[in-house]
Parts: structure tokens; sequence; C-alpha cells
């Protein structure tokens, strides 16, 4: 450790804190009284500083209004999308890298155009089918068109293809179908990958917007980051700047704790999603 | 056969006796979590309307109501597109400027016999709120107001500047004079003359709308645009003048220019009726800004007076009148509960729509409804259109690439004529 | 191995392929063949939201009318200059990417890529209303214009510093693991959060930086509402968000470099900025690339922050493609015409997701 390399952490940690001020920021100010906040929003240290402290933004976050259950309706809408990719994504990605299996290399193709079409291309057609089955405002339909986005199956195909022939070899040896083979042996192998598409797929569920705003009209199926949209753009007349600031602030805090704890994961994700998606 | 029809009414009855008919509403006006059931002590738009939805939802037998609140920016993209999905809300809110546009595909239930029956009586409404939910002869809709462009005045700033005479503050007769009273403003007190929102909500538009109108001018006639005219010019250009001399700023959007004028920082607010009761309350609290308010008739610059208006109004879908006869009646008594109770409403500021009410003891005493009592005879809108949204968007656009963005009037003119006879042509 | 096949295994590998295939080739042509079909056929038709919802056939076949009338217009002409900024650069980007050919600082691929982005770049925007002539949708291309400013501007953004963050913090030092953990932090806050702090950020009255300005005795400045700062500030935004994918990516390629290149630099006295500039950035080349398209990708589609910071506005200046075709479908209900838009998007989002194939290809090699 040369003087040099505190010199760099010290000027670094400039500008990072300079990066954490917005967040630092929004987490203060929803700790400050609503009616200081429509006089001031720098009481102290430039509203850095949560003083005077209050908890009662966040107590009538949960007491009143629709924000815990936006958070329910995420919870449910990013885990339930992960369990549908993880399951189609494991499935196809194993019969495409390990299996044989006539007209497998057209598909493989057909799956590999389904990449460049961007979700703006196609939520318009995707809203008109959903009305016609009288879908929308519902928690599958906020699922269902994520689930075919064919990124999982690639990034599974990748994981199992690298995965030595010669386990599965053995297991066919002793008689073990191609089901089970699945099942017991490459589904274990695969966790790491798993894990990856997991949290690539709960990230995208927990802050996708535009498929949202338009599948969900009624609050009562909004996610929260819907929600958040719906109370931003009524900040003007609403429950007061501390009150949407904790909103946000209840809104992130799933994604920055998962964050935090599969740093090393997200980390992958995002080297692989973003050299191969 | 008809007793077959009778007994399955009275099985129906009985039926919904037993189990609350559900009723969701839609509507946007903003939150209100604590409005309670006491619809004479709330304040404020979003308060006021969930408080009469909970005593209806309360005081009505067998009904239940379920509100699902939309903000503003995006209720009536959502209202379409619920619409789409065949998933509308029993009853919502609408204004009456949208009428061509949804009643044009039949999308909202006719009304006309089954208001009777219900208990509401449309003979009670003021004509002009009867026309306001009448398309083709039909009545698709349950007025609820009539809401106007006002002048919100600061008369403290309005005294120092000596612009105030037995109370009541002096008003502009014309684009010069509103210059001079804008100057006199700036020189007693250091603070604009006028704010509105210029730069988000088509208010700055209505501003100008009012100026073409006082001029017997209008935006467009039958099918062709008539924005290119020396009309608009006029009307552009009394705001602008105030712009270029620094008495008062463009770029405030509505949050803004609110609190711009509830700081003390502007002699006048233009914004509409529903923020009286809002800003009586602002002004009666016991701190530094807003401390004298009044209320005014947008003043008239030109010929004759003029000023933007509207209506908020109830209409039902009509799958609903189609296939759910038990909601649809359900929805019924919620429109009359809201008629109920139209006094209640008209405590934001906004003009009531029924005659017995305008004409009541308790409407006149309404805090400040005496300052704009001549507002209802000079409401104003432009033709109906199936475009309305659409046309207003290319004015709000073009108006404020005027005076935010420096472009030419004459470009900003000649675009806007050309893109809403576009959108008449469609 | 096969000859197993048939007698003691239930499932062939036929079988057992399909019934794993099955449950994703369902959904992927229920959920995205299908429609986006159905887009194309769309985009071919009148198609009123809310008619076609009351009585299925109010929509009616119009043919390429509707890509018409959104991207072309009446006595619409070309010249050279009509659009000298955007021309220019697309001319300069044309010789970059001939010199860069020429002398080998960039791939086949690369140099293609540039050439042909410069080309459109200088072809597109020549192309210009005549005398007496205008175009059908006025609003269309000059929203191509912002988004393309946006994506402009937030890539370079986001690309330079990425790369010189992750230059810095690249090692196993524990103090820049945190600092990199910090940098990240706001990539994974959903685009409300990240407009909703912004927006009350750069709020003329209430927000921080106004604050700031005020307190050094400046007057604040109204940056969602000033036609010269509204793009600025939906970018700075974006940058602030989107910078971890980046730096994440440029750390993975600079722990790709040998070591040995750097000490051997070292024996150069090349350390710090100097091998930065002769060591890492050279063999960084490829990932530069990739994170340049991968972020254009992204960027092209941007729509939150648009929609909520700045409703598209001052006079349009912030108005984005995707925006203006959710808002053709679900606030004007004109479905064909938003089609025919989202149509476009997606040849330009295919072209470049084929170059980020061929890339990420040329990678594997």
């Amino acid at each position: 450790m040369t003087r040099g390399y505190y010199w760099l952490i010290f000027g670094l940690s400039i500008p990072a804190f300079i990066w954490l001020v917005p967040t630092i920021w929004m987490v203060s100010l929803s700790f400050q009284p609503n009616d200081l906040l429509a006089r001031t929003t720098s009481s102290t240290a430039l509203g850095l500083i949560p003083f005077p402290f209050t908890p009662d933004n966040y107590i009538a976050l949960f007491r009143f209004g629709q924000v815990p259950m936006w958070f329910l309706n995420s919870l449910i809408v990013s885990v339930g999308m992960t369990l549908a990719v993880l399951a189609v994504s494991t499935t196809a990605g194993y019969a495409l890298a390990r299996l044989d299996f006539p007209f497998k290399t057209p598909i493989i193709i057909l799956c590999l155009m389904g990449l460049m079409v961007p979700e703006q291309a196609v939520f318009i057609p995707l809203y008109t089918m959903f009305s016609d089955w009288g879908w929308h405002n519902s928690h599958h339909a906020l699922i269902l068109p994520r689930v075919a986005v064919p990124i999982g199956v690639f990034l599974m195909m990748q994981f199992f293809k690298a995965i030595p022939k010669d386990i599965e070899e053995a297991a066919r040896i002793d008689g073990v179908g191609w089901l089970q083979i699945f099942w017991y042996v490459m589904l274990p192998l695969a966790r790491p990958a798993m894990m990856t598409l997991a949290i690539l797929t709960f990230l995208y569920a927990w802050n996708d917007y535009l498929w949202p705003l338009v599948s969900a009209q009624q609050r009562e199926y909004f996610t929260i980051t819907l929600g958040l949209a719906s109370i931003q753009s009524n900040f003007a007349q609403a429950e007061g700047l501390g009150r949407v600031m904790a909103s946000g602030v209840i809104a992130s805090l799933p994604v920055v704790v998962l964050f935090l704890i599969f740093q090393r994961y997200v980390v992958r994700a995002m080297t692989a999603g973003g050299t191969k998606g | 056969m008809k007793r077959m029809i009778f007994g399955a009414t009275a099985l129906t009855l009985l039926a919904t006796s037993a189990v609350a008919q559900d009723v969701t509403l839609g509507r946007f006006f903003g939150d209100c979590e604590d409005a309670g059931t006491d619809t004479s002590a709330s304040v404020g738009e979003a308060c006021i309307i969930q408080s009469i939805i909970n005593a209806a939802d309360a005081e009505l037998d067998g009904i239940s109501v379920n509100t699902l609140p939309t903000d503003w920016g995006n209720y009536y993209d959502q209202i379409v597109a619920a619409y789409a999905g065949g998933t509308p809300p029993n009853v919502h809110v609408m204004h009456r400027h949208r009428v061509p546009e949804f009643a044009n595909i039949g999308a909202l239930a006719d009304l006309t016999d089954d208001l009777e029956g219900a208990g509401i009586d449309p003979s009670d409404w003021e004509p002009a709120a009867l026309e306001a939910v009448t398309y083709n002869d039909r009545i698709v809709g349950v007025p609820m107001d009539l809401h106007a462009n006002l002048w919100h005045v600061n008369m403290d700033l309005m005294e120092a500047a000596g612009l105030v005479e037995d109370g009541a503050p002096i008003l502009p007769t014309s684009p010069e004079e509103m210059l001079e009273h804008a100057r006199a403003v700036q020189e007693a007190t250091g603070q604009d003359y006028l704010a509105a929102d210029f730069a988000e909500f088509p208010i700055g538009v209505r501003v100008a709308l009012a100026l073409i109108w006082q001029q017997g001018s209008n935006i467009f006639d039958g099918d062709t645009a008539t924005i290119d005219t020396p009309e608009t010019r006029n009307a552009i250009s009394a705001i602008t003048q105030l712009f270029d001399a620094g008495l008062s700023n463009p770029q405030l959007n509505y949050a803004d220019s609110q609190q711009a004028f509830l700081n003390g920082e502007a002699a006048v607010l233009v914004n509409g009726t529903w923020v009286v009761d809002f800003y009586a309350a602002e002004a009666a609290r016991d701190d530094e800004g807003l401390n004298s308010y009044h209320v005014a008739d947008f003043p008239t610059l030109f010929d004759e007076g003029a000023t933007w208006a509207d209506s908020h109004m109830w209409a039902i879908p009509s799958p609903l009148q189609a296939s759910d006869p038990d909601t649809y009646d359900a929805a019924l008594q919620v429109l009359a509960f809201i008629n109920e109770h139209n006094i209640d409403w008209a405590r934001t500021g906004h003009m009531a729509v029924r005659t017995s009410v305008l004409e009541s003891g308790d409407y006149a005493a309404l805090p400040h409804r005496s300052e704009y009592a001549g507002t209802a005879d000079i409401a104003r809108d432009t033709p109906p259109s199936r475009r309305y949204g659409a046309i207003q968007d290319v004015l709000n656009r073009e108006l404020q690439a005027i005076w935010l963005t420096g472009k030419s009037v004459d470009a900003a003119l000649a675009d806007a004529q050309a893109d809403v006879q576009d959108l008449l042509d469609r | 191995m096969t000859r197993y096949q048939g007698t003691r295994l239930a499932l062939t590998q036929r079988q057992a392929a399909a019934i794993l295939l099955l449950p994703f080739l369902t959904v992927y042509a229920v959920f995205l063949v299908y429609p986006f079909f159905k887009g194309v056929w769309i985009s071919l038709h009148d198609w009123n939201l809310m008619a076609v919802a009351f009585n299925p056939d109010a929509k009616s076949y119009v043919g390429l009318s509707n890509y018409e009338r959104v991207m072309w217009g009446s006595n619409i002409t070309w010249g050279a200059w009509a659009s000298p900024g955007y021309q220019f650069f697309g001319l300069l980007g044309l010789g970059t990417s001939v010199l860069l050919y020429r002398t080998g600082r960039a791939g086949k691929v690369t140099a293609l890529a540039i050439g042909i982005a410069s080309l459109l770049l200088f072809v597109l925007p020549g192309f210009h209303p005549g005398e007496d002539g205008r175009w059908y949708d006025r609003r269309f291309w000059p929203t191509v214009g912002n988004t393309i400013l946006f994506v402009g501007l937030a890539v370079p953004g986001v690309t330079i510093t990425a790369m010189l963050l992750a230059a810095a913090l690249d090692g196993e030092t524990r103090a820049k693991a945190v600092l990199r953990t910090l940098f990240f932090l706001s990539q994974v806050l959903s685009v409300t959060v990240v407009t909703l702090i912004w927006q009350i950020m750069f709020s003329p009255r209430q927000g921080l930086i106004a604050n700031v300005t005020e307190l050094v005795g400046g007057s604040p400045i109204v940056w969602l509402t000033a036609e010269g700062f509204a793009m600025a500030s939906i970018v700075i935004a974006t940058i602030w968000w989107s910078l971890g994918i980046a730096m994440i990516l440029f750390l993975a390629g600079i722990q790709d470099i040998s070591k040995d290149l750097y000490e051997a630099g070292a024996l150069d006295n090349a350390t710090g900025a100097k091998a930065f500039w002769y060591i890492t950035l050279p063999n960084l080349k490829r990932t530069i690339t990739l994170v340049v398209v991968l972020q254009i990708i992204l960027h092209f589609q941007v729509f939150g922050q648009s929609h909520l910071m700045t409703n598209g506005g001052p006079n349009d200046t912030t108005q984005v493609l995707v925006r203006y075709i959710y808002q053709t479908a679900f606030r004007d209900s004109e479905l064909g015409r938003a089609s025919a838009m989202a149509v476009f998007l997606f040849v330009i989002m295919g072209g470049f997701s084929i170059l980020q194939f061929v890339l990420g290809r040329e990678k594997d090699q």
C-alpha cells in the first residue's frame, strides 16, 4: 500500500460521496416532518441530516395508503416471474444444450431472433391480446410477457454446454432417464447460473415500468414501481414530500438489500447479461 | 312470462339486500386517506369528493363503493385502456370536453330514461350543465360542477401598489393597462404581478384561449382551424409583454406557480375554481406569505367577457347498462347520492350545477362566492371535438415554445395551425 | 449408449427434449412471436383502440399508409446540407470509419458499423420538406432526433465515467470493493425511484441543487422546464442511474488484460495515467465497443425519465420515441400509427442487436 494508493482512495471518496448524496437526501427527507418540508428542504446541513426527526411518514405509509399492497404485488409478480423464468429457462436451456433432436438448429436460431425484439415493439399487440382475453389487472398478466423473453434460455444453454459430458454419460450407462438426469444431476450443478438468472429476473420484475403501466389500470394491481410513479405525478397536492420519499425508500429497500447480500451474483449476472444478452 | 320476470326481479332484490352490491368508482382529484364520512367538514377536492363517496358507501343500503383513484397525469390513458380492456370502473368521473371522444363510439351509458327513477331530476340542472352531459340529445352523464379560470388575488400586494378600491382589486381592462398594473406592483413590492402554470399543464393555453374568445375569435370553426389570426397574436402578446418586461415568470410549473402565490411572490395567480377553499385556508394561517386573499372573475382585456371553463361529470360505461342491471342500478344510486351532495362539492370553490343549490342561502354563504359571481356568465370552451385532448396538447406545446424556448410567434402559430388542421381532418 | 434407448428407458431423447422444450416454446410463441407479427399486422390498419374495443370491425386495412403518415410528408426533397449539424457528423463518422479501418485500429465489423451509422446520419437528416411541403407528422423525426441526442449524450457520459472508475477501482482491496459497491448501488433502483429523487433534486424551489446554488449566491436554474437544461437533466439522472453495469463490464474487461503487460509497462515507466493510456485503453477496445452498443440499445428505449421528469417538455425537447409510441397508442388511441412507430423502433434495435451479437461472437473466437 503506497501513499499513492491512499491518495487514490481519498480522491475517489469525494465523487463516491457525491454519488451517494441523492440517495442520502431521499432517506433524510423521508424522516422529516411534512409541514417543515413544505417550507424548506434544507433545514439541517442542506437537508442531508434528518433533523427535526420523525418516523411519522413511515407510520402513515403503513397505516393508510396502498404502499403495502403495492409492495405485496411487486413481491408476488417478482417472485412469480423469477420462478417461471427459471422453470422454462432451465428446461429449455438443457434440452438445447445437451439433447439431440430434429430441427435443433432452427429452433435455436428462432429463439435467438427473439432477443432482437424489444419490449416496446410488442407491448401494443400484447395489450390488445390481453384485452381480448380479459387478462388485464391480474398478476399473471404482469408476469407472462417477460417469461417469453429468451435471454434466460441462452444463459442456461451456455452454462449447460460448459458442463463436462462424462457426468451425464455415467448416469446414462446406469440407465437413468433424461428427465431424471436433468432433475437430479444437471439442476444441482446449475445452481450458480440459476442464481444469476434469478437475480437478473427479480431486479427486472421489480423495476419494470412500461408494461405494468399499460396492463394494470386498477391500483389494486399496481406494483410498487408503478404506484410510486402515480404518487409522484400527484405530489403537488399529495400527502407531502416526506411521505413520497418514504415510499421511495420502501420501494428500494428490497432490491438494495438483495443487492448487498448477493452482490457477487449480481455482478456476474450483469456481466453475463451484458456480453451474451 | 311477466310473472317470471317479476319473480326474477324479486329474487335479485333479495339477493342484493343480502350481499352488498359492489360498485367500483374511478376518479382523479388526488388521494385523501382520512376523509371520513362528514361531507361538510372536509377541505380540498380530494378530501371532499372522498368524504362524499365514503358517505355513499356508509349510507346507501346494500351498496359498497370501492374507489379506484388514479393520478391526474395518466387518468385518461388509463380509462381508455380500461375501456379497451373491458374492465372500466362502474362509474367514473370525466370532463365535459371528453364526452365526444367516449360517446361517439357508444362507450357511455344513455341515462336519459333512468335518471328520474334513480331520484335525479335533470330539470334542476342549469342549462349549461345539462348541455355538458348531453350528446346527440341523450344524457350520458351526471354533471357535478362548472369550473373555470379565476384570478386569485393577493390583496396585500395589490394594496401596496394602489390597486384596491372599495375592498376589491382593480383589474385591468386592456392589455396596456395590465402592463401598467404589473409595473406598479413591481415598483411597490418588487414582486411579480402574474403567476400561472405556463410550463406544464395547459393553464397558459386557457389564459390565451380566454383572450382569443374575448375578441370574438376561436381556434377552430367546424372543420377549419383558425389559429393563425390577428386575434391570437393579440392574445399572445398580451401575455408575453409581461414575460418580456420581467413581470411574470413563464418557467413556473403548476406546483411552483402555486407556491409562488402562496409565498406572497405574485399578486395574481391564474388557476381554477378548485383551489378557492384551499387558498382561503392557506391565507387564514398565521405565517408569512399570502394573508389577504380575494377571488375575482377573469378580467375582460378586450371586447367581451370570456374565461375558460369545463365541467366535471360522472358517467357509467354502456357495457354495464347492457349486461349487469343490478350493478347499473347501484351505480345510478351512487350518482344520485353525489348529485344530492352538490352543495358539498361546491365548497371546493366549483360552481354548483343544480338550480336549487345555486339559489340556496347555503351556497351564497360559501366563502368568496360573491367575488366571482360573474364567472358563470362568461364561461366558455372550444367547440366539442373528439380530438380535444390532442388539440390542447398542440396548443400547449406551441405556446410553451413561444414563451419558454423563444420560438417565433409566426412559426409557432403556423405549426399549430397545420397540426390542429391535421387533427380535425382525421 | 444408444442401445439402451427404448429398452430400459421410458423416454427417448426426442421425447425428453419435447417435454423440456414445450413450456418455453409455448410461452415464446404465444407471448413473443405471435405478438410481434400481430404488431406488424396492426401497423397496416387504421385501428382506434377504443372503437375497436367496442366494435371489432371498426378497423380497416390501409396498407403502408400509417408508415407514410408517420415518416413521410408532402414535397419531401433531399439536400446535402439540409441539416448541417447532423450531416457534418455523419460525414465525419464516415471518414473516421475509413481511416480506422485503413490504419487497422478497428476491426472490419466495427468499421462497417460506424460507417453504416454515419451514412444514415448523413443521408436521413438530408430529407426535408421542399417549398409548400411539410411532414405529415411534424413531431416524429424531431422525436427520433431527441432520442438520438439523448443516446448521444448518455452513452459517452456513461462509458467514459464508467471506464475511468473501473480503471481506478480495479483491485482486491477492501476500500476499493466498498467504493465499487457505492458506485454500483444506484443501478438497482427502479426508474420511478430515480426520477423521484432527481425531480426533487432539480426542483428550483425545493431542490438540493437549487439550495446549493443559493448558498453560493447564484440564482437557481429551472432545470426541468428550461429548454437548454431539460435534456441535460434527464441525461444526468440517467448517467447516475446506469453507470453500474458499464463499470462492471469494464472491470471484467480490465481483469482480462494480462498482468504481464503492466509489469512490462512499469519497466518502461508507464504507470498510473500513462499505463491507462498505453496499456489499458488499447486492450479494452472490444469491451468499449460492447459497452457502447449495449448502452445504445438500452438508452434508445428510454421512457420513464422523459415521461416522469419532464413530460417530454418543454416544447417537446425531451420527447422520446417510446413515449411517443405510448402516447399515440394510449392517449390518442391510434394503435395503427403507434405500431408503425414500434416497427420502426424494432428495425433500429434489431440492427444494433445483430451488431452486438456479431461483436460478441468476435470475442469468442
